[in-house]
């Protein structure tokens, strides 16, 4: 295992520069940078790593502070503008011999001044470089004292970021976005977004905003209200009838199909057709009902429909294609996809229900519906449900509670959800879960439902169902809910629907192919082989490996979205088509399917993590998060009332959450 | 309310509040240098820091909101030692070049290194000069001086809405520039100049022309566009050199580029400075007394001859209030004919006639000042800004910081299309049918001022009855828009607690005028937008004091303050008839320059047939060509008086300069005319001739107050008349079928013909253009900046194509400025459009 040469990581400090047995350091870090060299050292907001004794650290800091001033500082605060010009000068002058020991105090003295900067960026970069004057002084004095000239060494990479920015899985530039808004230029706000979202009216409202949690904010008072700041661009460019400003590149040669007008695939169309490529998507059902799990998974209550065609036909008028009605697999063959494009996205999605394991649920029994995501899709096509008056929605996800719902607007008279756990457990959005409270829906938690009952002529009459308690921990120390003896009962009711998840159906992809799929029905990709200090390999929160290429183990197949990842969320499948967006389009022109130093800075810092809960900031809260105004009462959910619960802020709303924003930047940097 | 301590001193102040604001109530005086009242904190110079008890670091205090219970610290060791060392690090590579610094003397960057005692540089960095753009017209960038506190960008992003210039680059090479680097190409407000605290943006005409201690300061008003900007002029050696305005004044001290830049017409080679009479065919120089005895005798030989009824006047919305009073006044009293009138005739007059009968007041039914809070604004029939650019940057205020639905109703796309939430580009003539439909969508959404209507207007169903008479989908096609659109439009701007209707000659210079004005008063009381809080129903007026005009009765219909006129005179184009019959022999021009009037071939025709021609005027104008008599008249900064604006206020001039040569101010021409022909003796001044008003109408009867050395408020009231009723119209006026039509109008680079009299505007707008709509352009082969030939009836013209997607298919449009291009030749009656042939040229 190799050993930290010196930290001063997260401030503590390991420094092992003396040799011997020398004290341990653990950080989620890779340790090579791109899967074969290795990383030499790391610089960032929170102090020096250094892995290679030869890293020259004074060398190191000048050009950090270079790269910070000359790159990234945005010049609007007195101290970041002229104080990281006046650190990047005295740093050159140092490694320049032109120095003299006074200029270190200098450096100390800035560091100090630097703490009343307007934001993050610049004042977080004189923590590495006070670290590296403090502990490498010695370094600094060779250079002022002429004893020291620089020698060509390692290669330095840097990546701007911010922890909200980091943890959206589409990488957004949340930051830049909310400074639009808080300048009164929605449209900056909303073209920053597009750098990396192209379903902004989707992601401005049903996101689950994993940014959030991640916001600095959250370490003062509340976090920002990023979701909601992102729909209020995104509205005002409807609501002002502006076009919007995109303009794609000249027209290429190759082409490019995509399966599944979903968000990967509209993800990756919309990148490549920026790019000037010619993109066709293949989508299994009919014209009007593009946007994939959006369309037919998320009610039009939470996600007007017009918005998302809105954004939808931005993409065509891009150049994109979309033919409808057209399953692949079935109506056209994948290999017949392969010989007549250049590359070939595949993002079917997940979209089959999941059995429940019940008893009952296989007899075919009326009234038993298919599955959430099934009946979500009839409901929203205009299809019969086959919904009855009194109905059991099973499952405890955001589209179980979207079923409980869109049943209120079907027409139900009684909407029950039954989950085997707590309330507090359910993997759904609180926000949705008090939504579907508040529309009336009947909760019953901690109840596993053991057999669907039907009457003579197979009509469901009820859902047998035990009480659960938590049982003895496990070996992992984890309590699972064990049934209860005797507390069987009944829920009577004429429908019965399984919302407990979906997998992919990828029955399209031949085993001919040399597609890959994993025991979890995914489809396998290339990834970069990143090991931990420990050997380890690198995985994400899905258990997939943390960077992947995305190209299949087929040449020209790419894969995304939930059939790569497994199911997941809006944001994650568009980052992922983005990404697969920036890889076909290497392929196409260059041959090879690989990731950018970008795009290894952005999955080395998203394991890294660029948040700390820990992190005490210093700011004065005095103003609190702003809550978007919402439709409330039972009338929302009456009969075929689709309109949208959630209002969004007014325009000068969003410009005062806004201002609650700490501008989070920061700069990383490794050598290599 | 939040409580806090700042400095040991208790506060109560609003939620919201900032500190620095907060801590203004109590008397503490927080040093700022990038803060900026007007528009959104910036925070960038970091000189309000202050020390929040419980917060490690300092807080701004421009941007901070209080909290409840926080103790503030606004003086500290630590602070001082931290503004110090923050103003030094502003000065590290700042030019040395204040003594000769245009900002030098006016400059917030050395006030406030003065105020902060820093003497010292403890900091340095390697130079890097940056570009200094001197390639912008009337502006110029030093982007070394600039300390990047972008008041700049935010007023022309946040007030103006112009979007010209921008924070661009990164670290030590961020500066202030045009987007996309070019020269800048902007509406030239020169704003961003005034908001400045250092010499990185200055005025270029003003570069150069002296200290600022030097110049004398005089607060006036604009004499401009009817919204009465206040300004303050610089003058120096008796002439004008720039055009300022205070941030504490009615206007934030926004101005358009006319206000600001426009004065270099003062300073014109065409001004007339000596008068002039006719002897043969040639105008000779004469001094003022036998002027005034050719132009006297003459009158009275005409008068004697051929009865006071020969004579006519024509009077100017240029002119003070109280010179406008004396002037009908010398028509109807010393010569004794009401043929009296003004270019107020070709639309403003005859739409404020219908507003005072339907709603019973002058003038907008409120101060500009209520729209900036309203909830809903409805743009119709005006370019804003063109006509009106104080009028936009309110309208825009409320669209931005105070989320008011704004429904744009213009024929062409215009600046304020990209704030609006729709934009009906109606058909050329559709506008009857576009407020019928957007009555009737009101009312099918059930979206009418309910307590508005029942309480006050009588006849509700009336009104829902004449529209019951077409649909929706016919008024939309009348109207050339989208059902949809009207229907969209209805819910923005019904049901909302407050509603501004800003109109102007769009309108008002329709044909079928006054049906459509009675229309938009209904719309009006539909949507109770009158005498509430906010809102209210506003006309504008590209000049400056068309309303004082009418108030004192410059019109053949009424005597001063509205009071019925026992005869009515002749109006505008009877007048015209009059000369061209040879009923009328003489005519008396003061300020107006007939020949630059619609359909001036006929005019000039006309006016050749005089057998008397007064112009008095501050340029020697075409008219003033063919004059049998020239007085040079003062021009605005030259003389005392009053104007009022298009919303009731009336303000007082102040004296710049003085008049031009020999030029006398109006009033002191026409007081020597007056006495010549009545015998009189009477001295005559600004202020007793508006006592002498006053004493013949209440209008004005309230007092003058003298805010901040500027007299405003007469008390002129616009109270909303009871009994009122809807007057439905049911049938919209089809539009005629021509295949093109020309409309001309305002453009924002001027107004009326005086700024084509303006270095600084022509620098930046120098010729005519006619616009014309991509694809006819394209059929006719016309590309963009060829010549192209236009004709109607009246006449035809020529001059450069502007391809366009503003304009739309079938309408062209052409800028009214310009005496060259001279589109107002093609014009007839009163109308601003016109059927027309286009040909390349």
């Amino acid at each position: 295992m190799a050993q930290v040469v010196f930290s001063s990581w997260g401030r503590n400090i390991v420094d092992n520069r003396a040799g011997g047995a020398g004290a341990e350091a653990q950080f989620r870090l890779p340790v090579t940078y791109d899967g074969e060299r290795p990383m030499a050292a790391f610089m960032g907001w929170d102090g020096i790593i250094v892995f290679n004794k030869d890293v020259d650290v004074p060398v190191m800091a000048a050009e950090y502070m270079r790269r910070v001033q000359t790159l990234y500082c945005c010049g609007k605060c007195t101290p970041g503008k002229k104080g990281t010009r006046v650190l990047m000068d005295t740093l050159a002058a140092i490694i320049a011999g032109n120095a003299t020991e006074a200029d270190l105090g200098t450096i100390e003295d800035l560091t100090d001044l630097l703490k009343n900067c307007k934001c993050t960026l610049c004042q977080s970069s004189t923590v590495p470089v006070l670290d590296a004057v403090k502990f490498f002084r010695d370094d600094f004095l060779a250079y002022i004292n002429g004893a020291k000239t620089p020698a060509s060494g390692f290669n330095y990479i840097d990546k701007y970021t911010a922890p909200c920015q980091d943890k959206c899985p589409a990488h957004i530039d949340i930051p830049a976005y909310i400074e639009g808004i808080k300048e009164y230029q929605f449209g900056h706000s909303l073209s920053a977004i597009r750098e990396n979202m192209p379903l902004p009216s989707v992601c401005g409202r049903v996101c689950p905003h994993p940014c959030e949690t991640a916001c600095r904010r959250k370490n003062v008072d509340e976090p920002i209200s990023i979701m909601v700041l992102k729909r209020s661009a995104s509205d005002y460019e409807w609501q002002h009838k502006i076009e919007p400003p995109m303009q794609p590149k000249p027209r290429k040669n190759k082409t490019v199909a995509v399966v599944g007008a979903g968000p990967a695939g509209l993800a990756a169309a919309y990148y490549l057709a920026l790019e000037g490529y010619p993109v066709t998507i293949y989508e299994a059902l009919p014209a009007g009902f593009g946007g994939g799990m959006v369309a037919v998974g998320i009610p039009p209550y939470r996600q007007p429909r017009h918005l998302l065609q809105r954004d939808i036909d931005i993409i065509s008028s891009m150049g994109v294609e979309i033919i409808y009605n057209t399953r692949v697999g079935k109506d056209i063959t994948l290999a017949e996809l392969k010989a007549k494009y250049n590359a070939v996205f595949l993002a079917p999605g997940a979209h089959r229900s999941k059995p429940m394991g019940v008893e009952g649920e296989d007899k075919g029994y009326k009234g038993f519906l298919k599955g959430g995501i099934d009946f979500l899709r009839d409901a929203y096509m205009g299809s019969p449900t086959g919904m009855g008056k009194k109905v059991v929605v099973v499952g405890g996800g955001n589209t179980a509670i979207d079923c409980v719902r869109v049943a209120l607007r079907e027409g139900a008279d009684e909407s029950y959800l039954v989950y085997r756990r707590s309330r507090k457990e359910m993997p759904a959005d609180v926000w949705e879960v008090d939504g579907a409270d508040e529309e009336g829906v009947t909760f019953e938690f901690q109840v596993l439902p053991t057999k669907i009952i039907a009457d003579g002529n197979g009509q469901v009459t009820g859902v047998e169902c035990v009480r659960m308690a938590l049982g003895e921990p496990d070996a992992s120390g984890r309590r699972r809910p064990e049934p209860v003896a005797g507390s069987e009962f009944v829920i009577e009711c004429d429908t019965v629907i399984p919302a407990i998840g979906q997998d992919p159906d990828l029955g399209f992809i031949p085993p001919d192919l040399g597609i890959d799929i994993t025991k979890w029905n995914t489809i396998v990709t290339k990834y970069i082989p990143y090991k931990d200090a420990a050997g380890k390999d690198l995985k994400d929160g899905m258990g997939n490996f943390q960077s992947r290429t995305l190209i299949t183990d087929c040449n020209g197949v790419f894969a995304g979205g939930d059939a790569e990842i497994g199911p997941l969320t809006v944001v994650a499948c568009i980052g992922s088509g983005h990404r697969a967006a920036k890889v076909v389009q290497r392929w196409l022109e260059e041959g090879k399917a690989y990731l950018t130093d970008d795009e290894y800075m952005e999955d080395i810092l998203n394991y890294m993590g660029v948040y700390d809960k820990n992190e005490s900031v210093s700011w004065l809260d005095s103003v609190a998060r702003a809550h978007q105004a919402e439709v409330h009462g039972k009338e929302r959910a009456s009969y075929k009332n689709y309109c949208e619960v959630e209002l969004g802020f007014t325009n000068s709303q969003a410009v005062r959450e806004a201002e609650r924003c700490l501008r989070c930047y920061r700069l990383a940097m490794v050598a290599v | 309310m939040v409580n806090l301590t700042i400095d040991g001193k208790n506060i109560t102040v609003a939620k919201g509040t900032t500190i620095l604001d907060a801590a203004a109530t109590v008397g503490i005086k927080i040093p700022t240098l990038c803060w900026l009242q007007k528009v959104s904190p910036t925070g960038a110079c970091r000189v309000c820091a202050v020390e929040v008890e419980g917060v490690e670091r300092t807080m701004t205090a421009c941007n901070t909101p209080v909290k409840e219970g926080i103790n503030v610290t606004t003086q500290s060791e630590r602070l001082t030692k931290i503004r110090r060392k923050v103003m030094e690090l502003m000065l590290v590579n700042h030019p040395l070049d204040c003594p000769v610094c245009d900002a030098g003397g006016e400059c917030d960057l050395q006030n406030a290194c003065y105020g902060l005692d820093v003497a010292k540089q403890e900091y340095s960095a390697v130079l890097e000069k940056r570009q200094i753009r001197y390639d912008w017209p009337l502006i110029e960038s030093d982007p070394n001086r600039c300390i990047l506190c972008e008041k700049c960008v935010k007023v022309d992003h946040e007030i103006v809405g112009c979007d010209a210039i921008a924070v661009v680059n990164r670290g030590e090479a961020t500066v202030i520039d045009t987007v996309d680097g070019k020269p800048l190409n902007c509406e030239f407000c020169g704003n961003c100049v005034a908001a400045c605290p250092t010499g990185t943006l200055i005025s270029k005409p003003f570069k150069f022309r002296g200290r600022p201690w030097t110049f004398k300061i005089t607060k006036s008003v604009c004499a401009f566009c009817g919204t009465g900007c206040q300004i303050e002029y610089h003058s120096r050696n008796g002439r004008v050199e720039r055009v300022t305005s205070d941030d504490g004044t009615f206007n934030n001290g926004n101005l358009c580029i006319n206000g600001r830049f426009g004065y270099s017409y003062l300073n014109s080679p065409e001004r007339i400075t000596v008068p002039l009479v006719k002897e043969g065919s040639v105008q000779i120089e004469a001094d003022w007394n036998r002027a005034m005895a050719y132009a006297g005798d003459k009158l009275q030989d005409i008068v004697k001859t051929s009865g006071a009824d020969a004579v006519a006047g024509i009077g100017s919305p240029r002119v003070t209030t109280e010179e406008n009073f004396l002037f009908q006044k010398l028509m109807r009293v010393a010569v004794g004919t009401n043929n009296i009138d003004s270019e107020a005739r070709l639309g403003y007059a005859g739409a404020q006639s219908v507003i005072r009968e339907k709603l019973g007041f002058t003038g907008a039914s409120a101060a500009i000042d209520k729209i900036d809070a309203a909830a809903a604004v409805l743009v119709i029939g005006t370019d804003l800004n063109a006509e009106a650019t104080g009028a936009e940057y309110r309208v825009i205020k409320a669209a931005t910081k105070n989320d008011a639905k704004l429904v744009l109703a213009n024929m062409r796309d215009v600046k304020l299309k990209k704030f609006a939430n729709s934009h009906l580009k109606y058909r050329p003539g559709g506008e009857l049918a576009l407020i019928n439909g957007l009555m009737k969508a009101i009312l099918d959404a059930g979206l009418e001022d309910k307590e508005f209507v029942q309480g006050k207007v009588g006849n509700l169903d009336a009104l829902k009855a004449a529209l019951s008479g077409s649909s929706l989908a016919d008024l939309a096609a009348a109207a050339g828009v989208a059902e949809g659109y009207l229907r969209e439009a209805a819910t923005l701007i019904g049901g909302k607690k407050s509603v501004a209707i800003l109109f102007g000659s769009d309108l008002m210079r329709s044909n079928h005028a006054a049906e459509k004005v009675a229309a938009l008063a209904d719309l009006a009381l539909l949507t109770g937008c009158l005498g509430k809080e906010s809102g209210g129903l506003f006309p504008v007026d590209a000049k400056n004091n068309t309303q004082g005009l009418l108030d004192v009765g410059v019109t053949p219909d009424h005597l001063p303050g509205y009071q019925a006129s026992a005869a009515k005179g002749k109006d505008l184009w009877q007048i015209v008839e009059g000369i061209e019959q040879g009923a009328i022999k003489a005519l008396y021009l003061l300020g107006s320059d007939l020949t630059t009037f619609p359909n001036n071939g006929r005019i000039k025709k006309a006016l050749a047939k005089l057998e008397l021609l007064i112009v008095q005027d501050i340029f020697n104008s075409e008219a003033a060509q063919l004059a049998h008599v020239v007085f040079p008249a003062a021009a605005a900064a030259e003389k005392s008086g009053s104007f009022t604006t298009t919303d009731n206020r009336v303000q007082c001039l102040g004296k710049a300069v003085d008049g031009a040569g020999d030029s006398r101010e109006d009033w002191d021409i026409l007081a020597e005319l007056y006495n010549r022909l009545t015998l009189a003796g009477h001295v005559y001044s600004p202020a007793e001739l508006l006592r002498e008003f006053k004493e013949l109408s209440p209008l004005y009867g309230g007092e003058r107050t003298i805010v901040d050395g500027r007299c405003v408020g007469t008390g002129k009231q616009a109270a909303l008349k009871t009994g009122l009723a809807f007057t439905p119209l049911t049938s919209p006026v089809a539009g005629a079928a021509d295949q093109f039509r020309l409309l001309v109008g305002a453009i924002g680079y001027h107004n009326g013909t005086m700024s084509t009299r303006s270095a600084n505007n022509l620098s930046v707008s120098p010729e005519g253009y006619i616009e014309i709509f991509a694809a006819d352009a394209a059929k006719l082969g016309v590309a963009d900046g060829a010549a192209i030939k236009v004709s109607s009836a009246a006449g035809s013209i020529t001059g450069k194509a502007r391809v366009s997607e503003k304009v739309q298919p079938g309408l062209l449009f052409a800028p009214v400025h310009f005496r060259d291009l001279n589109a107002n030749s093609l014009l007839e009656g009163n109308a601003n459009l016109v059927g027309v042939k286009v040909e390349k040229a």
